[in-house]
């Protein structure tokens, strides 16, 4: 038996012969065995790091709001976090007496299952796609980004019982409003996603990140495809609820949304599944349009050994929290939209410009033009759609004087 | 098992998982905690207010009409998924720099032959352009149009 794993040749070997041994260890078949260990490290950190993210964003949303955040448990707060989770699981569960129970206690187990089931074929480390050992949970699945958005989008299913079985308007109101939305972003998320599709040849994420590597921080996806980069992002945003994309949960309209009926673990759950969203949101737009885990210098295609795995580690989850903060910063700095707006961004805006993209990464590929033209096309779609958009504000928005002084005289 | 299937077989281990985690949560929820009925707890939340009839009510016809042409859309999205990965595979010197073929993923998957690139790209201009019309014709029906 090999009892010195790490010391064998090139990383992803020594990473491979590590789980190997330990499956060994505990004599489980390997194909078994190294995911369960994949799937335990990454439900745990998951778990730890949903619950940071909620002290980053809370401590993110003092620092502009000029307060100070939570700073009692721990040291700068450190603990409130831990606070948090057992509170929810001290906290009364309340089942009120009008609901549907079934759909009620089902409702947050959806969200929470379906958005981490979606991790599974996300690339959380280094990738390979020969010999080596590649940190996704299921590695080599050829159908990656198809099942990954079929998976997400059963979380809508989570929010539209949650909000029905609660016999609450407001749960109900919030319910639909989400249904709606995250119906129809998935429409621009799937399609900016075809250009990639394209120009990779697979919809395999490690092969994504794979042809990306290959040519270096200008192979990288963001330069070929900015539009698509943008439309996802926003798409992504309005799937997992976030502002400027809340419109289920808004506080000032909807209490609670569809979880306003919800209480301790349950609502927790609501809360952890939303989490994981964002995250799986992060590491797509890393994965996808950042180069993953490649970076030049730092991490190449070509290097390996321990200290290359970690780097790569690094790199991924470097660029990945750098969404995070920037999705968090949009939080606190935009005001949300109004429903019409919402529905128009996406239908009206975000559709018809995905799709013209794809036609756009379409010609180039047929015509083996240069790719030089695929940023150009995207500014000159951005530019078309901008125009086309452009109307002066109607006369009846502005409010007229009196009413103006109407308003100023009731203060 | 065949070597197709073969991969799938993480992901089946993390939905035994995921079932293991969810239902301990909810196991969890239903028995740490205390536990006192009033029938102010057990009433909707609305505001303080006593709720005025079902929650459940009819609501704008909108919604289905969004429902339908997601479908619409979202069928188009599967069909166009198979079609962008093999489209520009076999032999196809990309900008990578090496041919972008499948064979690296350890099975062969040789796209759509060389010859027949161009009537294949015939028919999607087509299929997107059919798309197109039905969209402008929903965007003229008011479809998009919320008050």
């Amino acid at each position: 038996m090999n009892f010195s794993p790490l010391l064998a040749e090139g990383s992803s070997d020594a990473v491979e012969n590590l789980l190997h041994w330990l499956c060994g260890l505990v004599g489980i078949p390997v194909q078994v065995g190294v995911p369960l260990i994949l799937i335990l490290a990454t439900l745990g950190t998951i778990l730890g790091a949903c619950s940071y993210a909620i002290w980053l964003e809370r401590k993110l949303a003092a620092w502009i709001q000029d307060r100070v955040g939570p700073n009692r448990v721990g040291w700068a707060g450190l603990l409130q976090p831990i606070a948090d989770g057992a509170k929810f699981l001290l906290k009364e569960d309340i089942i009120p007496a009008h609901v549907d129970k079934f759909l009620f206690v089902i409702a947050p187990t959806i969200s929470v299952f379906t958005t981490m089931l979606a991790l599974s074929v996300v690339p959380l480390g280094p990738t390979t796609l020969g010999e080596g050992f590649s940190f996704i949970i299921a590695p080599k699945i050829d159908i990656g980004i198809v099942f990954l958005f079929s998976v997400t989008s059963l979380a809508v299913y989570g929010i539209i019982l949650g909000g029905w079985s609660s016999n609450n308007k407001y749960s109900a109101l919030g319910g639909l409003r989400s249904s709606a939305q995250v119906v129809s972003y998935e429409i621009p998320l799937g399609m900016s996603v075809i250009g990639i599709a394209l120009m990779a040849g697979s919809l395999n994420l490690e092969t994504v990140i794979d042809a990306q590597a290959k040519s270096g921080l200008f192979g990288w996806n963001i330069w070929y495809q900015p539009l698509a980069a943008l439309i996802f992002f926003l798409a992504a945003l309005a799937e997992s609820n976030r502002l400027p994309f809340d419109l289920p949960e808004c506080e000032q309209e909807l209490i609670g949304g569809y979880h306003t009926e919800y209480s301790a673990l349950k609502f927790g759950m609501f809360f952890l599944g939303e989490y994981t969203h964002v995250f799986t949101v992060s590491f797509l737009c890393s994965v996808l349009f950042l180069g993953g885990w490649h970076f030049p210098y730092i991490a190449e295609l070509e290097s390996v050994g321990i200290l290359a795995t970690v780097l790569k580690i690094g790199v991924l989850l470097t660029k990945v929290l750098a969404v995070i903060v920037v999705i968090m910063l949009l939080r606190w700095c935009l005001p949300r939209f109004r429903f019409d707006q919402l529905m128009g961004l996406c239908w009206k805006a975000m559709i018809p410009l995905s799709l013209g993209n794809m036609v756009c990464v379409m010609i180039v590929r047929e015509f083996e033009l240069s790719w030089f033209w695929l940023p150009v096309s995207s500014f000159a779609l951005f530019c078309t759609a901008g125009v086309l958009g452009f109307k002066p504000a109607p006369v009846t928005a502005r409010r007229s004087r009196s009413v103006e002084q109407l308003i100023a005289g009731h203060h | 098992m065949s070597g197709q299937l073969v991969t799938f077989v993480p992901i089946f281990v993390f939905i035994a998982i995921l079932l293991g985690f969810v239902i301990t949560n909810l196991v969890l929820a239903h028995t740490v905690g205390p536990k006192k009925h009033t029938p102010v707890k057990e009433m909707p939340y609305e505001s303080g207010m006593d709720p005025v009839g079902d929650a459940r009510q009819p609501f704008d016809v909108k919604f289905y009409l969004v429902a339908i042409l997601f479908l619409v859309f979202d069928v188009e999205l599967l069909f166009l998924y198979p079609w962008a990965v093999s489209a520009y595979v076999e032999g196809q010197h990309g900008k990578y720099g090496e041919p972008l073929s499948a064979t690296h993923l350890g099975h062969d998957s040789p796209g759509i032959p060389y010859e027949l690139r161009g009537t294949v790209f015939g028919v999607m201009l087509v299929f997107v352009a059919t798309l197109a019309i039905a969209y402008v014709y929903a965007w003229r029906k008011g479809v998009f149009k919320w008050r």
